[in-house]
């Protein structure tokens, strides 16, 4: 329940935020192909992202019927190599890829391994698929017993003595298939080894068994089904699906170098090929985050949201004691009631319904909290309900009192962010069409209107960046100056925050043009205290001040 | 589909039944059936009676008959509950085996155990490290569960 309840403010933010994106993203296509491309004003960053949205636009509806589609028509794509600067440590050389752009490269590397295994095509990504696409485990094996390798995999019946049958479909008259025991003229398939099955017997085994990415096999026995034969079974490119989930496979087996991006939905995989430089983020805490196509960003190392200044170790750790202590904020709500009055948190632990706060002396009745003084004459009108007793074990000292008290207070922080960060996002949708109606009542480029959109994004990233700083306050020691000064750049970058999220609910298109320099201004001064707070986090992590203590 | 092939495999045993085990539905519902096993004589089982419940999936034979003991076994791949750790009843199952060949199967893991891919782990190192101690406890389960 508890735990519930914590996955849910997480995956909701990333919904909302996934939702963002996506109108954004819808809006940059339709205004971009209404306007031809004028470079002259846009900024490096922002041509960049144009290009972006351009190049997800098909992924982001993906459809398995559309990915078959796309794969005949659509030639091979190189996948942008992409760069972020992280100032000390080295750039991480990434790249962004679907299952698509995994497969059309393994198809790459058969077409290579062809002259050296002289096998058919189909017969290689059958081995390639056995061994997990994984060339050098498999030519280890191929040299060694090679003949062996084929019979295992069934790619050569081992009944040599028997007549070869001919693979494929062919119609029999009375046939009597074993499998759904019916007898009737239907067209069989059968491969070399000679067990026949009826079509539809086939299609519904082969069904079943397309998207967990193995080898099928003949019903009666190990000889493999080729692609081909798949197609002629199922129809057209039905193969594809096993091929993608087989690559699935190997995505989730090969999780050091690649990563799904966690956002909801979202198909894009990023691929770092040299992970050397990964141990050096963590020893200077700083997170190796990277972009997927659809410009989600997470965190590479833990595959959670951008949650710098904090890093993977205080994010891993606040995230637990989130779920955990949930339980004791749970306890609270359920276990208190605030006084109607002056909503101080008062626990009920035996007596009476009738109710004093001691904070502001406010009589009142626990059951309905209305005000105690009409329940002196019609006595206990409000017994409808049972009095529940307390069953709260005073015990729990005064020390994890204090913790627990510090704990909610950056909770609450943290929280607060959150929620603020997913109506930002709302507002976000209306970014768009302010973008629109710029354009439509005074006549303002598209590009020249994406200073907002701009505006947008630096507001979000200053909020996720101040949401993670109270994790890392919660694990600093307070004591210390830098802590206090950590904190004063917390309130610096809160402040420059509300000050752009309210710019940022102008509606008036003359009012926002007017005001357009105060959007870079403040967007530019949120970015600067962001990165300010950032570098001071780390500090606070390298230098040991902000550390995990259980 | 499903009741069409159940038909035939139940027609199949009654005409060859097999003498270490028998199988036939319970009651008027095709789908669910009793089976019970003989303790294979070269086993710490010999002389035992098994029972087992078997329920066939409406996407039988596309789907492996769901099958467990209802008679305490002592046994590396079954559970207290019964529940029988077989690849051919999980991954393995092809549409074309059938539920004779599946107990034949469960017959032969009497006989062979798998301490390699245990359900039951006590079990299967107690199998591995001290067979005889294995066998006196299997029999002594056999005797007073199975007789």
């Amino acid at each position: 329940m508890d735990l519930g309840n914590n996955e849910m403010f997480l995956s909701n933010d990333m919904l909302h935020e996934k939702q963002g994106h996506n109108s954004l993203i819808e809006d940059n296509i339709i205004t971009s192909i209404n306007n031809s491309r004028r470079g002259s004003l846009v900024t490096q960053d922002s041509e960049f992202e144009l290009d972006d949205a351009l190049l997800t636009g098909s992924d982001l509806d993906y459809d398995y019927e559309d990915e078959l589609d796309d794969m005949i028509v659509l030639p091979i794509t190189n996948a942008k190599r992409k760069q972020i600067n992280e100032g000390g440590v080295p750039n991480l050389e990434y790249e962004c890829l679907t299952t698509k752009d995994i497969f059309n490269r393994m198809l790459e590397r058969v077409n290579h391994l062809q002259p050296i295994f002289s096998l058919p095509l189909e017969d290689i990504i059958i081995l390639m698929q056995h061994y997990d696409w994984n060339e050098e485990r498999l030519l280890e094996k191929w040299t060694d017993k090679m003949d062996d390798l084929l019979t295992e995999i069934g790619l050569i019946h081992e009944n040599g003595n028997l007549t070869v049958n001919e693979r494929g479909v062919a119609l029999k008259e009375d046939f009597e298939c074993g499998i759904c025991c019916e007898v009737k003229s239907v067209e069989v398939f059968s491969l070399e080894c000679g067990h026949e099955y009826c079509i539809e017997c086939y299609r519904r085994y082969i069904q079943g068994r397309l998207h967990s990415g193995n080898i099928i096999t003949c019903m009666g026995c190990s000889v493999a089904l080729k692609n081909e034969d798949i197609d002629e079974i199922m129809g057209y490119e039905s193969s594809n699906k096993l091929m993608y989930s087989s690559i699935k496979s190997f995505v989730s087996k090969h999780h050091r170098n690649y990563k799904w991006c966690p956002y909801t939905d979202c198909k894009c995989i990023i691929h770092l090929d040299d992970t050397s430089s990964l141990s050096e983020y963590s020893r200077l805490h700083y997170s190796p985050f990277v972009k997927c196509n659809a410009l989600h960003r997470f965190c590479f190392s833990c595959g959670f949201e951008i949650h710098a200044p904090a890093d993977c170790d205080i994010t891993n750790a606040w995230i637990k004691k989130a779920r955990k202590e949930s339980e004791n904020l749970n306890w609270v709500l359920s276990n208190t009631k605030e006084c109607p009055k002056c909503s101080v948190n008062i626990e009920k632990d035996g007596g009476c319904n009738h109710m004093v706060c001691s904070s502001c002396k406010y009589e009142f009745c626990w059951i309905c909290e209305g005000e105690w003084a009409p329940h002196g004459k019609s006595f206990y009108q409000c017994t409808l309900y049972k009095n529940e007793d307390g069953k709260y074990n005073k015990s729990s000292s005064q020390e994890a009192n204090k913790l627990m008290k510090k704990y909610t207070f950056y909770y609450r922080m943290f929280n607060e962010h959150e929620v603020s960060a997913k109506l930002d996002w709302k507002l976000g949708q209306t970014v768009g069409i302010k973008v629109k109606s710029l354009q439509e009542k005074i006549g303002v480029s598209w590009i020249e209107g994406q200073f907002l959109a701009e505006s947008l994004r630096t507001l979000n990233e200053g909020r996720t960046a101040l949401k993670w700083s109270f994790a890392v306050a919660f694990y600093s020691d307070p004591s210390h100056n830098l802590t206090k000064i950590f904190v004063d750049n917390q309130a610096l970058l809160s402040k420059a925050v509300e000050d752009l999220s309210e710019l940022l609910q102008i509606k008036d298109p003359e009012l926002i043009m007017r005001r357009k320099p105060d959007f870079y201004n403040k967007a530019g001064y949120v970015q600067n205290r962001t990165n300010a707070l950032m570098e001071c986090g780390r500090d606070l992590l390298c230098k040991g001040i902000c550390k995990l203590t259980d | 589909m499903s009741s069409k092939r159940i038909s035939k495999e139940l027609n199949d045993l009654r005409k060859d039944p097999i003498t270490s085990f028998s199988a036939g539905p319970v009651g008027d519902d095709l789908f669910h059936w009793q089976a019970s096993i003989m303790g294979p004589p070269d086993s710490p089982y010999a002389g035992g009676v098994f029972f087992l419940s078997i329920h066939f999936p409406t996407d039988y034979p596309f789907k492996p008959p769901k099958i467990s003991f209802t008679t305490k076994i002592y046994h590396p791949n079954i559970n207290a509950n019964g529940n029988i750790c077989l690849d051919i009843l999980k991954d393995q199952w092809s549409p074309a085996l059938t539920l004779s060949k599946v107990l034949l199967s469960i017959c032969s893991l009497l006989t062979d155990a798998n301490p390699d891919d245990p359900l039951v782990p006590e079990i299967a190192h107690i199998y591995k490290t001290d067979r005889s101690k294995y066998e006196t406890t299997a029999r002594e389960w056999t005797k007073k569960f199975a007789v």
